[in-house]
């Protein structure tokens, strides 16, 4: 009893806290966040035996290469017809993108697309598997050509979107900003790194302090350091734009629906409580 | 939660671990990335100070750029569907007669060139789409093409628009 009472008001924050971070991500799928609360709630208090324990199962996944079968969701040939291997001019080559590049064509850089390949299934991979812990995954993207785009598909994909300008401190100081404890994505795509031709997005450098990794599309004048996982490509062309986001949707739902079906959940009533989403509520500190 | 927020020093990895290593956070407080970046680790560090290595960026050429150079530097420029990629395009063309011809006649390339683009114009003028010069343009090329798809049909009548 004296547990419960201490407990309570630590539930009732981080609902609190949990709102408020809704608020910060204009396009979300309606129902993800309801379900998401039920599950931090009774993590808190309840905690129910499992047949087989998350904790085991996620283990064994890892020894898998490529568990969600993500390398078949596209081949090289999808790539070169939605544009992925055009680069920017030489001109404004960032020296850093130079491993990834095939050649220049008369003064346009070209893209080596098998390198862009094996990076894009890594991004993929890494993709299905946080979707598959129940992480929460947030997609960037500041062309404005793009941005219906993006919010659409994310929102398909039942994450969130941040394709506007981006306030300083929404990650950092995220606490005061929203008034509660407030729970960060735990992964970050970006579409493109770039806020325009001359700086970089400042949340790519605000995801590395917060040590969230992240996903870019790099184009040739971008920079790749801090992106945890690179993936060299065009972030311009809607097409190529559009391969990347149905490539990512289809990951998350893949690692979405095996985890629906290893723990024998059902979309509306989400009522396993492990191990995996208690360390998910220690990250809102 | 404990943290540190400089993102110039190592990666987010190195930073997480060193807090686990100093029992700052505890194993079980991990994030979870943490498992699957010791899994499937990125092929290069994401290293804030990672320098940029020294590839010489090479030039794309190909052997008929040559002729096909010289092809557009005397010919006139045709109009363009980018998006039609099946359909072989006026260099594309005589670049390929180019290259038979040279298989049977390996001498005098001057000759060769001339020889291929009378062929090319014979080509297109017995072909049936070929029409006269002058009416292709780029308007007429489009609306040629959403013709043959049978798109240009609008699907308003305007004879009826005020009825009802």
């Amino acid at each position: 009893m004296v547990n419960w009472v201490i407990y309570k008001p630590d539930v009732k924050m981080l609902q609190n806290s949990l709102k408020s971070a809704a608020r910060l991500f204009k396009y979300q799928n309606a129902c993800v966040i309801p379900q998401r609360l039920q599950q931090t709630q009774a993590a808190e208090t309840t905690p129910k035996p499992e047949p087989e324990d998350i904790a085991v199962i996620e283990e064994r996944i890892l020894k898998n290469r490529d568990y969600f079968q993500v390398h078949n969701l596209f081949t090289v040939r999808d790539l070169f017809n939605a544009r992925v291997h055009y680069g920017h001019k030489e001109g404004s080559l960032d020296a850093r993108m130079r491993p990834y590049i095939y050649g220049s064509r008369l003064g346009h850089l070209i893209f080596d697309l098998d390198v862009t390949a094996s990076h894009l299934r890594d991004a993929l991979n890494i993709a299905a598997h946080i979707a598959f812990r129940d992480g929460i995954i947030l997609f960037f993207n500041r062309n404005a050509l793009n941005a219906h785009l993006v919010e659409k598909k994310a929102m398909e994909a039942g994450e969130f979107s941040h394709t506007r300008f981006w306030r300083g401190g929404i990650f950092t100081n995220a606490n005061v900003q929203f008034g509660a404890v407030t729970r960060l994505p735990d992964l970050c795509i970006f579409l493109n790194t770039q806020n325009n031709i001359l700086t970089q997005h400042v949340a790519v450098r605000d995801a590395a302090k917060m040590a969230i990794p992240t996903i870019g599309i790099v184009d040739t004048n971008c920079n790749p350091n801090l992106i945890t996982y690179p993936v060299p490509g065009n972030d311009d062309s809607p097409a190529a734009v559009e391969l990347y986001c149905n490539l990512f949707k289809a990951a998350i739902l893949r690692g979405k629906e095996k985890r629906r079906e290893l723990l024998g959940e059902t979309v509306e009533s989400n009522s396993a409580n492990t191990e995996a989403k208690s360390q998910q509520l220690n990250q809102t500190e | 939660m404990a943290q540190s927020r400089l993102e110039k020093i190592g990666t987010i990895f190195t930073r997480v671990n060193g807090l686990i290593k100093a029992g700052a956070m505890r194993f079980e407080d991990r994030p979870i990335w943490y498992d699957l970046y010791t899994a499937y680790p990125p092929k290069l560090e994401p290293r804030y100070d990672r320098p940029a290595p020294d590839i010489k960026i090479k030039n794309i050429f190909y052997a008929e750029d040559v002729i096909r150079a010289k092809y557009h530097k005397s010919e006139r420029h045709e109009t363009l569907n980018l998006l039609d990629a099946r359909r072989k395009t006026q260099s594309q063309n005589f670049i390929q007669i180019y290259e038979n011809l040279k298989e049977q006649n390996p001498l005098d390339e001057e000759k060769i060139f001339d020889t291929a683009v009378e062929m090319l114009a014979e080509q297109t003028r017995k072909s049936p789409e070929a029409k006269d010069e002058s009416t292709i343009s780029l308007s007429s090329n489009f609306a040629d093409s959403l013709n043959k798809e049978d798109r240009n049909k609008p699907n308003v009548n305007i004879k009826k628009i005020f009825e009802e």
